[in-house]
This record gives C-alpha cells, structure tokens and sequence, in this order.
C-alpha cells in the first residue's frame, strides 16, 4: 500500500521507539540508536521521521514532562501503535522469507 | 547553578524555522542536547553544535506546517491578476495614465542624455582639474569692457617662467584652413593647429601613432588625425612622410604621428597639430600686445586662483608697462567652465558647440515640471478611478485586509503602471532620438542609460515616481468606509479639492511654459528679421587667401562681367562676427588723441554692395585718389558720437590707425549697423580701404538665378585658381548661425511646452470623463425637468473653466516677471503684450473646454431613461 513503506531509517526509529517502551522522546530515540547502531545522527533527522511515522499511523503521541535542562520546553512522547507493530513484524517476515531461501541456495553452490 | 542557555539569536532563527505548532518539543530536544554536551565539550562546541541543529532543521521546515491565512505571495499574484484586468477593462484611462507618464518620462530621459553630453565636454582630460585657460578682459576706451578668450604669444613661456606654481603652460593657434600637398595631391587640412610640444602631455587626447612625448622635437613635425590621414595617405603608412604646405623647402613638413579623431566632446577641434616652433621668432617672443591665440595653464595642484590672478597685474606690469592696466588684465577659466561658461566671452574662436550653461538649466527645469504635470496626472486619474474600484476596496475590507494592505495594493500597483511608462518611455525616447540629434545637432545615445549604475537609478526614479503619485490615491482607497464601498459610493463629496488643486497646479505650469516659448519664439524670429543695417540677402562669401589674392582685381573684374553676378567686392573681415579691434588716433582742435575701435577694411564699394545707409558725407569710393591710397576713413555713428564729443566736426576730422604718420580723413558717417549678435550692443567702428590683401571676396547673385550665379563663380574661381577647389558660403546662412543656440534651446522648449499641454489635456480629458460620469444621474434628472443639452454641457464644463481661469491668474504674473527679466539682456527685445497672455489663457482654456464637451456632450445628448435606469 503506497504511503505506508517503511524506509531505512525509519524502520530504525520505529523499532528504537519501541525498545524504549514509554519514555520514547526525540533525544533518547537519537541516543539509542547512535548507540546500538553506532551511527551519527542529527536531531533534525530524528525530528523528521518521528513525526512523518506518527502522520502514517506508525505512530502515536502524548505531551509531558518539562525538564531544567530542556528550559521548560515540554517533550512529546511517542508510542508504537497497533498499526505500527502489525508493519514492523510483516517487515521483519519479509526479511525471515528471504532468509529462509537463502541458505539453501547457498549450499546448491 | 545558572542554568546555560544556547544562544538567543540561533533559538529566534529556529522559532522562524519550526512551525509554532511542534517548536516547544523541537526546541526543548535540542536544548536538552545543547546541554548534555556541556558536559562533553566546550561551550563554544557546544553552541556550534547547537547551530549545525539549527541549521539542519531547515529540513523540517515544513512539518506540520499548516497553510496560513496570510499568504503573501498568492495575494501578490492576486494584485498582479487584478491590476492587468483593471488595465484591460478601462483601456481608454489605462491609455492617457500610462502614455503621458512615458511622454513625460520620455522627454525626462531625452533631456538628461543631453545633459549629461553637455557636462561631459573636456571630461576625458586626466588633469582637467589643474588646467585653466588665460582669458583677458580688454578695455579701450568707448568699447565697452569685454571678455576675450584671446592671449598674447610671450605670455604662456613668461608665466611659466616668473611663477612656480604654474607647471607647464600650452598656447592654442589656429592655422585654419590649410592646403596641404602630397606627392600630385591637394588636401585641406580644416583646422590646423600650432601648439606648444606641452600640449599632449597636458591633454589627453589620444595617440594612435607616435608617441606623444616626442612627436613634436623638430620644428617641421606634424600630426594628423586618423581620417584626414586616411584621406591623405589612403592604406600608406603615413609616420616619416613629407607633406608640403607651400613651394621650397622651409615648407616641408614631415608627419610624426597619428591620433584619433578629437571627439565630440571636446571644446578644441583640430584635424592636424604642429609645433609654434616654426613660427617661433625674436620678434613674436616680443610681441607684447597682440592677441591671436588662447593660452592653457597647468596649475600645481592645491593652487589658489584667485591669489594667482591677483599676482598677473604685476606680471603685465613687467612686461608691458604701467599703461596697460588701463587697458587688459587677465583672469583664469578653469577648463570645466570653457564650454558651458563661456557666453559672456567674445573672440572665443575655439569653442565648438558653445553652450549656455543657463539653456541647460532651463531644459533641466523644464523636463522636471513636464514630468511633474505627468505625474500630477497620473496621481489624479488614479484618484479619480478610486471610485470605480471602492466595491472592490469593500470586499477586500470586508473578508479582513488590514488599512495597510490594500494601501500596499494601491502603491504596488502604481509602480507597476510606473514600470511600464519606463519601457514606453524607452521606446518613445529610442524613436523620437534620431530627429532629436538632428535638432540639437548632436550625437546622443541611448545605451548611456543601459550602463548598470544608470540603469538602477532609472529604475530607483520610477519607483519614486511610482511610489509618490501613487500615495495618496492609495491613502484614499484604504480609507474607504467599508460599508459605503459595498454600496459603491467610497468617496466622500466635496473631496475633490485636492484633485482640483493638482489640476489648477498644472495647467498653471503648463501655461507658464508656453507663454514663455512663444515670447522666446517671437524674440528670436524678431532678432533674425531685424533690420541689421546691411543687405544680407543673395550674397555668396568666397574665402580668399594669400596665393588668390594676387588676381583679386581681375577676380572681380572677370566675375562682374557674368550675367547672374550683379556685384563684388571683399573685405578682411566676415560680418556677423564680433570684428578685430585696433587702435586709433585722430587730431581733434590741435590735440592728437589716441583711442581704439573695431575696424573692417573693406574694398572701396562695400558700402554700396551692403546698401547701408550713409548719414553724413559721403561712402568710399574708387573714384577718389585718397579713397583708393587708404586715407579715406568712414566711421560709424557710434563713434562718430565719440569723436564729435564737445560738437567737433567729424567730417574731415584727421584720422588713422594707431602708430601711423600721416593721417587720412574721415570722409563719411555710416548709419549703426549690426555686423554682431542683435542681443550685443553696436560697438564704436570704421572702415576703410588698405592694401593688406582680403580674406574673401563677397558675391551678389540676381535673385531668382542662384544655381546659374554660383556656377559662374566656380567657372571663373576655376580658371584663376586652379589649385584650389572652390568653396563658398551664404552669408545669411552665416548670420543664421551666430543664433543656433537659442534656435536649438527654442525648438527644444516648444517641443517640451507641446508635451505639457498634451499631458495635462490627457488628464484634464481622463479627469472631466469620470465627473462626468459620477453625475450621469443628475444629468438625467436634470434632462427629465426639462434641461436643454447646452444648458447641461455649461453645467459641466463651468467648473473646469474656473480651474483654468484660476490657474491662468496664479501663473501669469509668474511668468511676465520671468520673461521679463530674460528679455532684459537682449539690447534689442520685443515688449511683452497683453495680448500673448490672453491668447495663451483663451487657448488653454478652449483646449480645456474642448477636451471636457467632448465628454460632457455624450451625457448631455444620451437619453435620460438609458442614465436613470441603472441602479
């Protein structure tokens, strides 16, 4: 279904927001996944697919938790839906239906 | 602990960058990052850092963005869109609004050019700061003071000499005209000129041969221009060439160098230069007294000219004696002031294309009020057409534009309509340059305003004029009321006084400039059809020269047997030019007395061939011995007055140049007669016969056999001379001439004064069909009760002509005192009558009335029920 393939990147945001259970905010999604992925990332990038995901459906959002550090800025906390779940596992198959043909191919060689 | 904040400008930049909607969440993520590496690197990372995130969050720019009500750039459009359709839907206005805008435009740019070619003479001169050229100003007794652009040949080398912060010097003398041969070939140079070997280190003149250190180091060396040596030399190299001026060998002249043709620009014209060295002598190093050529300075910089100037009394002290003062002193021009500032100077021989620098103030003031009534238009038909699109104002108001939007429209718009005047005006200048070049006789070129720096000013004026003409009908709009703009009636009565006044502000100067150029017009047509005193018509001058004169006398005698020739005779001097002066001595009782005067030597029948009008005794004659020996002296009234002082007999008075022994007689007292410019008074001045050879010869043709007259000269010149080709011109021709200035200022205003009060019809046109219109239904109810179509046409033209009749009263005075003090420095002038400035009010005013009948005559004869019916 158009609009609702998920990139790269954004299968790597998703799967971070999820890892991260409920405390999924903008800051912590980049940590973790400069962390496990050992990449650089920009905030804006975060930003970016954060939001895009939470406009397909991928995503869900609430507003909370004002810090000192963050100058009394709120954070939005972001939520795996349903929805976003249910596309995360059919990736993942996806990916497992290759890796099962794989093998086999490799042992005809 | 205080808490470090990312800086304040950088988080101003991202409250732009983010939409409000998300900015909280986005800017406290990247504090929050901000401040983690606080902890990890130093501040000043940290904020670099914290601007990358800025920077990179332009990426973001449009997330979750919603469309905003304000969008400007659709709105733009929307003006755009709106504009043309309003253009398009009232053709008629859009026409007379944009057109006389360009027209005034046009003429504004046309003007400027001019400008602009007037102030750029001698500019192209690396030094023109430092170079002044020595004038003097000579008085001798009864002729009046007057400015020379003439100096002495010993005064330049002695300057240089007795003053150090003169630093080099260069004398100017004209050879003129001069037969050059090379090989079997005659050419003639048209201007030759002797200049000091400083010449080309003071002028920038540009070499294309030779070098200009150097060109002049022997006596005989000589340049030439790059056309006349092409006309000369064709496709030879011309450098080490022998041209000949003359038979035997001091006449051969060697050419060192070539330069490009002098440009327009330049006061100084020549064609060919040489050294002074060959005419250089022990005698004209002496030559105290003698005035035969300019002289230019090169000042050290910083120097004081007035302390200078002070200095030459002394100078001419020195070398002249204690007299002289009374007779010279010397003043400098700086070189910027040769060719516009030179009107008061006479025997300013070397000044090509002479101009008033007041003509160029007039023209500048007159394009600035031409452009000023075409703006005046534009400000008020778009005042007028406030009307027409208050429902539109109201609509607008209505959905919620704020005051200043619908201003901003309404200014847009103007400068819009500016815009496109601009490029008619480009147009109408690229058509009207040609005829105009010819006019003004000179080569103006449109690509000056194509240069970048030109341009932009341009283009900056047009938004000024856009911006200002189109203030207050924007002002007006946006302070519609918005419920009465719905209803179509934006406008406030009795707010028309202002458009009133505009319109009275322009007709005044509108009538202003044409009373003017018709008093300009008529003075001018009046100094040429003045009775100068001699019969100018039917005569052919034919230049004589030092080989041709030998055969003067059977010149004349071959020349008076043709048929078509009716008269001859020469003089040295041409009328129609300001003539040589010398000095005199008469013996009046006992005392011999010396004075000065201008002079013309003529042959013995000139004042017969002239028909000037002898007053007393008796006009020379060859039937006299004393006539013909040179002892015979006819004076003018002039100084007939001054020589006749304490009611002496003037008649047989001894007389005679100065410095003679035996003195000849006066014998006649011709009546005044202008041989100068009619706006010079007629200077003290005598003639007489001497043996001195003419430089040319003045041939009367029969009237009606001018072709037939000219070519029998030519046959006889032809015969006598053939050496040289013939040349002639018509004296009336020449005369003519000495008025090319006011002729071209004068063609010029009238074609400016036309434009005026084109422009101001246009508006008054465009004006008077939208009052008329905002009182079609008065005019039909007026129809209805019984109104006559003349009696509505008075209605409303009444108001117009009050306009007129109060703009005429304001400008008139104005306009009689101005022209009043111009026709002042006029010796003779024309009075200033009623009768130009009632005809000037009484046309303006019919162009007026015509211009709004035509308007209201179609309400006035359209049926009532076709008016009333619209609601």
């Amino acid at each position: 279904m158009r609009g609702t393939h998920l990139g790269e990147f954004e299968e790597l945001v998703l799967l971070a927001v999820a890892a991260l259970n409920d405390n999924a905010y903008a800051v912590v999604v980049k940590s973790e996944i400069e962390e496990k992925a050992d990449r650089k990332v920009n905030i804006s990038a975060i930003h970016t697919a954060l939001y895009r995901l939470e406009e397909k459906g991928f995503l869900e959002s609430s507003v909370g938790g004002a810090t000192k550090t963050r100058g009394g800025k709120s954070k939005r906390f972001f939520k795996v839906t349903a929805y976003g779940f249910k596309s995360l596992r059919e990736a993942q198959s996806l990916r497992q239906s290759f890796w099962n043909v794989i093998p086999q191919l490799s042992t005809q060689k | 602990m205080k808490q470090q904040q990312p800086p304040v400008l950088l988080r101003k930049l991202l409250k732009r960058i983010i939409a409000p909607e998300i900015y909280d969440e986005v800017e406290g993520d990247l504090a929050e990052l901000f401040q983690e590496r606080l902890h990890e690197m130093s501040m000043k990372r940290a904020k670099w850092r914290y601007f990358i995130d800025v920077l990179c969050s332009l990426r973001n720019f449009g997330l979750k963005r919603k469309l905003t009500f304000y969008n400007p750039l659709v709105m733009y459009k929307n003006y755009f869109k709106i504009t043309f359709r309003n253009l398009l839907k009232y053709k008629g206005y859009s026409f007379i609004n944009i057109f006389g805008l360009a027209l005034g435009m046009a003429s504004c740019l046309l003007i400027l050019l001019f400008v602009n070619n007037e102030l750029s003479f001698d500019g192209f001169h690396e030094k023109k700061d430092n170079i002044y050229r020595l004038d003097e100003v000579q008085s001798f007794g009864a002729v009046s003071e007057q400015k020379v652009a003439l100096s002495m040949y010993p005064m330049g080398p002695n300057l240089l000499a007795d003053y150090p912060e003169i630093t080099d010097f260069t004398r100017y003398w004209t050879l003129g005209r001069t037969l050059v041969q090379y090989k079997d070939q005659s050419h003639y140079t048209e201007n030759l000129v002797r200049v000091d070997t400083s010449f080309l280190k003071m002028f920038d003149f540009q070499m294309i041969e030779g070098n200009r250190y150097s060109v002049f180091d022997e006596p005989n060396n000589l340049i030439l221009s790059e056309t006349l040596a092409k006309r000369i030399f064709g496709d030879e190299n011309p450098i080490g060439q022998i041209i000949r001026t003359g038979e035997g060998d001091e006449n051969q002249i060697k050419v060192t160098g070539v330069f490009a043709d002098v440009p327009d620009n330049s006061h100084l014209q020549f064609d060919a230069l040489t050294s002074t060295k060959l005419w250089d002598s022990e005698q004209r190093r002496n030559g105290w007294g003698s005035n035969y050529l300019n002289t230019y300075l090169q000042l050290a910089n910083n120097t004081d000219v007035e302390k200078l100037e002070a200095k030459f009394d002394d100078f001419l002290v020195k070398y002249m004696g204690e007299e002289v003062l009374e007779f010279y002193s010397l003043f400098l021009q700086p070189l910027s002031d040769v060719h516009l500032g030179s009107m008061d100077i006479t025997h300013d021989y070397n000044n090509h294309k002479k101009f008033a620098r007041s003509s160029v103030n007039i023209f500048l003031i007159l394009a600035f009020f031409v452009l000023l009534i075409a703006s005046i238009n534009f400000m008020n038909l778009s005042t007028a057409r406030a009307a027409t699109r208050s429902r539109e104002v109201g609509v607008r108001k209505s959905i919620g534009a704020y005051k200043g939007q619908i201003t901003g429209q309404f200014m847009m718009e103007s400068i819009m309509l500016s815009f496109m005047a601009l490029i008619i005006a480009f147009l109408l200048s690229f058509v009207a340059i040609g005829p105009l070049n010819g006019i003004i006789d000179r080569n103006l070129e449109l690509s000056f305003f194509f240069q970048p720096l030109h341009l932009i000013l341009v283009l900056a004026i047009a938004i000024v004029i856009g911006f200002l003409s189109g203030v207050y009908p924007a002002l007006v709009m946006s302070g519609f009321n918005t419920v009465m703009a719905l209803k179509g009636s934006g406008m406030k009565s009795g707010k028309s006084f202002f458009r009133n006044a505009l319109v009275v502000f322009q007709y005044a100067i509108a009538i202003a400039i044409i009373i003017g150029t018709v008093l300009a017009t008529q003075q001018l047509n009046y100094m040429q059809n003045l009775d100068l005193g001699f019969k100018k018509d039917l005569v052919v001058t034919v230049n004589m020269y030092n080989d041709t004169n030998s055969k003067y006398e059977l010149f004349k005698t071959e020349l008076r047997n043709q048929s078509n020739i009716t008269d001859v005779t020469a003089t040295t001097q041409r009328l129609g030019n300001n003539l040589h002066q010398t000095s005199i001595q008469y013996r009046a009782d006992t005392a011999l007395i010396n004075g000065s005067s201008s002079f013309v030597v003529v042959d013995n029948n000139f004042m017969d061939f002239f028909e000037m009008e002898i007053l007393e005794g008796r006009a020379l004659s060859d039937q006299y011995a004393n006539d013909k020996a040179g002892l015979s002296f006819v004076v003018n009234e002039t100084l007939a007055k001054e020589l006749g002082a304490g009611d002496r007999e003037v008649l047989g008075m001894p007389f005679h140049f100065g410095g003679n022994d035996t003195l000849g007689a006066i014998v006649g007292i011709v009546k005044d007669f202008s041989y100068n410019k009619l706006n010079l008074k007629v200077e003290p001045l005598f003639m007489s016969q001497q043996p001195w050879g003419w430089s040319e010869v003045d041939v009367k043709l029969r009237a009606d056999k001018l072709q037939e007259g000219l070519a029998e000269i030519e046959a006889v010149w032809s015969t006598l001379y053939p050496q040289r080709p013939f040349e002639y011109q018509f004296l009336d021709d020449h005369i003519d001439k000495m008025y090319q200035s006011e002729q071209q200022l004068t063609k010029v205003i009238s074609i400016l004064s036309v434009l005026a009060i084109i422009i101001a019809s246009l508006g008054l046109f465009g004006l008077a069909s939208f009052t008329v219109k905002q009182r079609l239904k008065e005019m039909g109810i007026r129809k209805v009760l019984g109104a006559s179509v003349s009696q509505i046409v008075m209605i409303l033209s009444k108001k117009f002509t009050a306009l007129v009749l109060i703009a005429f009263i304001i400008s008139a005075p104005i306009t009689y005192y101005m022209m009043d003090q111009w026709l002042a420095s006029y010796a003779n002038s024309i009075g200033i009558g009623i009768g130009i400035f009632l005809m000037v009010g009484i046309g303006s005013w019919l162009i007026a009335l015509l211009t709004v009948s035509l308007q209201s005559y179609r309400v006035a004869s359209s049926n009532p029920v076709e008016t009333l019916r619209i609601e």
